[in-house]
């Protein structure tokens, strides 16, 4: 088959490789019928994330149809049109039975690698790195899925690949980021960061009761798209002071709630900024904190700062000390993808929401690794990539 | 090294140090700072002396510990498993499950609590070992010993009723004596063969097993050419030998 290889910082190819198999009894083969590419593929595409090794296929956004199932799958079966969640869970142990799926104890064989940097291991992820498992990813035309019954969201006829394909990470994790706001109605949520989680952040926010959602970015089309989601946008190149503009427009109390949806790669503006910047190239850390710092600053007292932005090691400058005098409350982690997916198909079902006003480019597969470095620098308005793994290249 | 094969817990007594291994380098280099301490104290006397030669002296005692120690390692690992202890019990003193979560060692019953073990698939490394089941009590306890040249250990596998419904928790405390120095550990720990590691990982192994009914895998997974280096972690990463990519049956069914 045709599948998106990492081969190294900033390089990516597509090749032939095996199809896959069935190698464990709960297994499921599916046949990719569309695929993305999400802004945490970036951090992997940038060399940020540790042990990813040349040959890895990438991706972890993607949906298709069930063509092989294991001996012991027994709710999925073949010819189901399935989404399949980034997250890997076994269903069976502690954090799966409560509610916390991406903290599965049974799904990486590499938990030993997870287990030295960070103590525990989370639940394994596709075609993101070895620690995180190792498992092949689905920027490619088959993919194999370990706890096919566990893993698979059945998909009803008559909706579009495009409408549902983003709860495979996405739109959950935009949920999950506003849901742990713990919104009550009528408060203000700042967001930083519309990229597309961003967008699905703000409009969640929304869902869950928000009455103002302010977000903040620099990428012009991006702020259009978060002000035609109802946010109110702050392009932050243009403000002197980001915390004192945050202040000013909420009559002095700040934000109710902070997001940062950027993560380990942010940009600014600032000597912060250039302090991250020379310490990462240095390869002093793998995270330039800037955003963290911002909504750490920024948030009210007592307020929620929600972290779905990656983040990978030790960071540095953090105000730990503002956090404890306001006294915040932090809640973060790869998204509990399970618990939402079924949810959120029912709202997508309901016609609240249509998550594919997100794609700006649809391509094939031949087309990824250019769209990688046109994603990553923002050029030609992209916001979301989504890819057919089937779609012959257009004609240059 | 004579090993004392009953491991089974006796009331209010450890079985084992809670201090480190200490490495015999590490003790010479005890031995001799605390001799040229307490040598130095004698020469200068009065207080300071006094502090000094006391100093020395608890050095030279520590030094003269770490020799008699009687093992140079030791492995503690514990897993909770979200199953009745009776049932977890069941399946893991049973040998013929043993090669199932035991990581990749083969097991050749010899009879009368005596067990043959030997690593089975990795190619050029010949280890074979023969434990002796020293103490067993039924839901509680498992206790081995094993007194041969090559690597003298033994331990416990303790099963114990986890608070709050959670489970058991299934402990194995191991302490082991191998021939081989702080270096060939490490080397061996870089490909899965470190005497933690293969404890560690076939606990892991029996929780996954019971628990999701299968040991995760990505053996055999396809993956792009992986270069020189790529190949050589593979071993680390557990995915097998590096396979050729082949055109494939269903490329041309579709």
């Amino acid at each position: 088959m045709k599948a998106l290889c990492w081969q190294g910082k900033t390089s990516a190819s597509v090749e032939r490789v095996n199809d896959p198999s069935i190698l464990n009894p709960r297994d499921a083969i599916l046949r990719i019928t569309r695929t993305a590419i999400c802004g945490s593929d970036l951090h992997l595409y940038d060399g940020y994330i540790p042990t990813m090794e040349p040959g890895d296929v990438l991706g972890h956004e993607f949906m298709g149809e069930v063509i092989e199932t294991g001996s012991e799958v027994k709710k999925v079966k073949k010819g189901d049109r399935v989404v399949v969640p980034f997250t890997i869970s076994c269903g069976q142990c502690f954090y799966c039975k409560n509610q916390m799926w991406s903290a599965c104890d049974n799904t990486n064989p590499n938990a030993w690698i997870m287990e030295k940097m960070y103590g525990y291991s989370g639940s394994a992820l596709y075609g993101y790195s070895h620690m995180m498992g190792g498992y092949a990813g689905g920027q490619a035309q088959y993919v194999r899925v370990p706890f096919a019954d566990i893993g698979c969201l059945q998909v009803p006829d008559g909706i579009d690949d495009e409408k549902v394909l983003f709860l495979s990470d996405i739109f959950p994790t935009g949920y999950m980021a506003a849901e742990n706001c713990d919104l009550k109605g009528g408060e203000v949520v700042a967001i930083w960061g519309c990229g597309p989680v961003g967008q699905f952040t703000i409009r969640s926010a929304f869902m869950l009761g928000a009455e103002r959602v302010i977000a903040i970015d620099r990428i012009p089309e991006r702020l259009k798209m978060a002000r035609a989601g109802g946010a109110e946008i702050i392009n932050y190149e243009e403000v002197d002071d980001l915390v004192e503009e945050l202040k000013w427009v909420t009559g002095g109390r700040g934000p109710d709630a902070c997001i940062d949806a950027v993560g380990l790669e942010a940009h600014g503006v600032g000597l912060a900024a250039a302090y991250d910047y020379s310490k990462q190239r240095m390869k002093m850390s793998f995270d330039r904190p800037i955003v963290l710092r911002q909504v750490m600053q920024a948030c009210r007292k007592g307020g929620v700062v929600s972290i779905p932005g990656v983040y990978g090691g030790f960071l540095d400058k953090i105000p730990f000390g503002a956090a404890f005098g306001k006294g915040l409350i932090f809640k973060m982690g790869q998204t509990h993808m399970h618990k939402y997916m079924q949810p959120l198909l029912q709202r997508v079902q309901n016609g609240e929401i249509d998550p594919s006003f997100v794609i700006t480019h649809r391509l094939s597969l031949d087309e990824a690794p250019e769209a990688y470095k046109t994603f990553r620098d923002k050029q030609d308005q992209c916001i979301k990539v989504v890819l057919d793994p089937w779609k012959e290249a257009a004609a240059a | 090294m004579t090993i004392t094969t009953n491991l089974a817990p006796k009331n209010g007594e450890k079985e084992f140090s809670r201090r480190p291994a200490t490495s015999t380098q590490e003790a010479i280099l005890t031995l001799a700072a605390g001799s040229a301490l307490a040598g130095l104290g004698i020469w200068r006397r009065g207080w300071f002396g006094a502090t000094m030669g006391a100093a020395g002296g608890y050095l030279l005692y520590c030094g003269v510990r770490d020799f008699q120690r009687p093992y140079q390692g030791r492995v503690r690992v514990s897993y909770t498993i979200g199953k009745d202890r009776q049932e977890i019990y069941d399946f893991a003193s049973n040998p013929q499950n043993w090669p199932r979560f035991m990581h990749a060692i083969q097991v050749e019953n010899r009879g009368n609590g005596q067990f043959a073990f030997s690593i089975g698939e990795p190619a050029g490394i010949d280890f074979e070992s023969n434990v002796q089941i020293t103490d067993q009590q039924a839901g509680e306890h498992i206790a081995w010993a094993s007194a041969e040249q090559m690597l003298e250990h033994r331990g416990v596998i303790r099963f114990k009723q986890a608070p709050g419904d959670r489970g058991t928790e299934v402990s194995v405390a191991l302490e082991y004596k191998a021939p081989a120095g702080p270096i060939a550990r490490a080397l061996a720990s870089l490909v899965g063969w470190g005497p933690e590691q293969v404890v560690r990982e076939s606990l892991r192994h029996l929780k996954q097993l019971l628990e999701a009914g299968e040991i995760p895998t990505t053996k055999g997974q396809p993956s792009g050419a992986r270069g020189i280096r790529g190949t050589a972690k593979r071993i680390m990463f557990r995915e097998g030998p590096s396979e050729q990519a082949v055109e494939q049956t269903r490329m041309a069914g579709d």
